[in-house]
């Protein structure tokens, strides 16, 4: 459970709601001996579903490796992840890694500032690989296509990574997170290697994503011109983590 | 499948290298045993250039060459078996040829009938041929041997044989030799030139046509079980595959071969899975985010065995036209490249698997594949 007496526990409960993920007390340190350096002070933080949450902090604040715990592809050394899986909170390093895979196979989404498109795949194929290789095949055309055509992808299904623009492989990589209709999307940097136009078609996919789909989105940038587009700002620097007020 | 064969597609100057080796592989070895078989073809000719379908011979006889006596009584063990014709006696033996120059040669031997119908008769002459060799003592050699046997003029010339003049009445071309040129003659001549090295009441080899060639197997099962003790049967097919399978393993050439094709894999297995991995390595990150996804690991390696597969399959597909050429090609130096189906079946199986087995040996590329390396 949250201590709202600790310095890093910022998250406020939201009234009525209940949080589908809790990161509590998370530790992380990197190094040994006189190299080692705390990157997570007991961080703790909740995400509720069709919330925007912006993680801000400088460059080397630890923003993507709190990322990196909560989304379940790196351990903490202390604290605890708790997800809400069918109904029951469990924490997410306590699993086997079987689970794991298959909590994040079942419920999350990731985008990276590299798209990391398999060149070879034409943008419809890179949603259909993902269904298709996470044994999910029910109905999978008539899914990549409602999706393709609410990013306004439909254009673009037929074509590689090769013959896309930043933007465009951008919102692919969107539509590939949220093909499987995940809980969570863990966005990382998604917005840096794109111009600003673009990178605000982005925030309004992803804002969409957490509004209209119910998804929990947590966005890590150092970007503040994205600040409109969140709900929730969280603040990360020398390893203490603060929810900090939105601007009017 | 399909992701494999279309990621294999779009990255085809990547995987080219993996694919020429695969296929330089399947060259190797399916040329290398075609020109052994090839090579070893001379050894079942006296079986392969005549139209009998069984050959009785000799207990274990293991190949055409090294039939011994065997009596002409056992005529009647085979006359009157329901689809068979009439056997004929046939004669095969070494013997030494007197070179018109001077000088010896081990020669072999191989006396049949002549008249139309014969069985043992080589079915390369031509009537006039054979009425030549009616006459005693009369002799006919293939081209290939006239200046090994000191003819250089050969139509006339009177060689000895044994010590019996002999009279070359012709040549036959195509019919090379490797230890002992053959010289064809008809039973009498045979056994005249033999004398007592063959007894008169004894034949080499008992030959007949059977109506089929399921009768042919029927009977010569029958024959070697009825007579186990003091004779054996085979099917002229029978027979010519062991005759060459014993001097293909008997000179070790087999083994020599086997080595060759064996490096010839090592090479393709050892390019080809570098060239997996590699390709496996640039996708890493795209591979990562898969990962990330919850794709399991197990359907990322199944890609790379499904593209190890494919790079076989293509392979082979490119090694057989090229196989096929350089037979055509050998055939134009007058060497033999057996390419029979099953040399081109095998030599698919041997390398679709060396391929799957560079497949699984580029797998660790799959465990370095790491989504917390997407992270900034």
């Amino acid at each position: 459970m949250l201590n709202p007496g600790e310095r890093s526990t910022c998250a406020m409960p939201r009234t009525g709601m209940t949080p589908v993920l809790r990161g509590v007390r998370l530790v992380k340190t990197y190094g040994d001996g006189d190299s080692r350096r705390v990157v997570l002070h007991e961080c703790s933080l909740e995400l509720y579903p069709g919330q925007l949450v912006l993680l801000m902090g400088p460059s080397g604040s630890g923003k993507s490796t709190l990322l990196a715990v909560l989304s379940g592809l790196l351990e903490p050394d202390a604290g605890q992840v708790l997800v809400d899986d069918e109904g029951q909170f469990r924490d997410l390093w306590q699993m086997n890694a079987a689970e794991r895979e298959n909590y994040r196979r079942r419920h999350t989404g990731f985008i990276f500032q590299g798209y990391n498109l398999l060149p070879a795949l034409t943008a419809r194929q890179q949603l259909e690989v993902v269904l298709h290789w996470c044994g999910d095949r029910y109905d999978v055309r008539r899914r990549v296509d409602e999706l393709l055509e609410r990013l306004g992808l439909l254009k673009l299904q037929g074509k590689k990574p090769a013959q896309l623009s930043g933007g465009e492989k951008q919102r692919v990589a969107i539509a590939r997170a949220l093909v499987k209709n995940p809980n969570f999307v863990f966005a990382d940097e998604p917005t840096s290697a794109l111009d600003w136009e673009n990178g605000q078609r982005v925030m309004e996919l992803l804002q969409a994503a957490a509004h209209d789909r119910r998804a929990a989105v947590l966005v890590v940038s150092h970007d503040h011109r994205l600040l409109p587009y969140v709900d929730v700002y969280y603040h990360l620097e020398d390893g203490y983590l603060e929810e900090r007020g939105l601007p009017a | 499948m399909r992701y494999a064969l279309q990621m294999l597609w779009h990255e085809r100057a990547r995987y080219t290298a993996g694919v020429l080796a695969v296929a330089f592989s399947a060259v190797l070895i399916a040329l290398q045993v075609g020109l052994l078989l090839g090579l070893f073809k001379i050894t079942s000719i006296p079986i392969d250039y005549t139209s009998a379908d069984l050959w009785v011979g000799s207990t274990a006889v293991p190949s055409v060459d090294l039939g011994k006596p065997i009596p002409k009584t056992f005529l009647s063990r085979l006359a009157g078996l329901p689809g068979v014709s009439m056997p004929e006696m046939y004669i095969a033996n070494f013997a030494n040829f007197t070179k018109p120059t001077g000088g010896t040669e081990l020669c072999f031997l191989l006396g049949s009938l002549l008249d139309d119908n014969a069985a043992g008769a080589l079915t390369l002459l031509t009537k006039e041929q054979r009425d030549a060799l009616t006459m005693p003592f009369a002799i006919i050699v293939d081209e290939s041997d006239v200046r090994r046997l000191g003819l250089h003029a050969p139509q006339g010339q009177k060689p000895k044989i044994n010590g019996k003049e002999v009279t070359v009445v012709g040549t036959v071309r195509g019919l090379k030799s490797l230890a002992a040129p053959w010289v064809f003659c008809s039973l009498y001549t045979a056994r005249q030139l033999l004398g007592p090295l063959l007894p008169s009441d004894h034949v080499t080899y008992l030959l007949a046509r059977c109506e089929s060639p399921e009768r042919a197997r029927e009977v010569a099962r029958y024959l070697r079980e009825r007579y186990a003790d003091d004779m054996t049967a085979y099917t002229a097919e029978e027979f010519s595959f062991g005759s060459r399978w014993y001097w293909l393993t008997r000179t070790k050439a087999g083994l020599a071969i086997g080595y060759a094709a064996f490096l010839g894999l090592i090479v393709g297995m050892v390019i080809t899975a570098q060239t997996l991995y590699s390709a496996t390595v640039a996708n890493a990150r795209e591979f990562a985010i898969l990962v990330a996804l919850g794709v399991p690991r197990w359907r990322i390696a199944w890609l790379v065995v499904t593209q190890a597969f494919w790079i076989g399959v293509i392979g082979i597909s490119l090694a057989y036209p090229v196989c096929l050429g350089l037979k055509y090609l050998a055939l134009q130096f007058a060497t033999d490249v057996d390419l029979r189906w099953q040399i081109l079946a095998g030599t698919a199986v041997l390398t679709v698997a060396m391929a799957l087995l560079s497949g699984l040996f580029a797998l660790r590329s799959v465990r370095q594949i790491e989504p917390m390396t997407l992270l900034r």
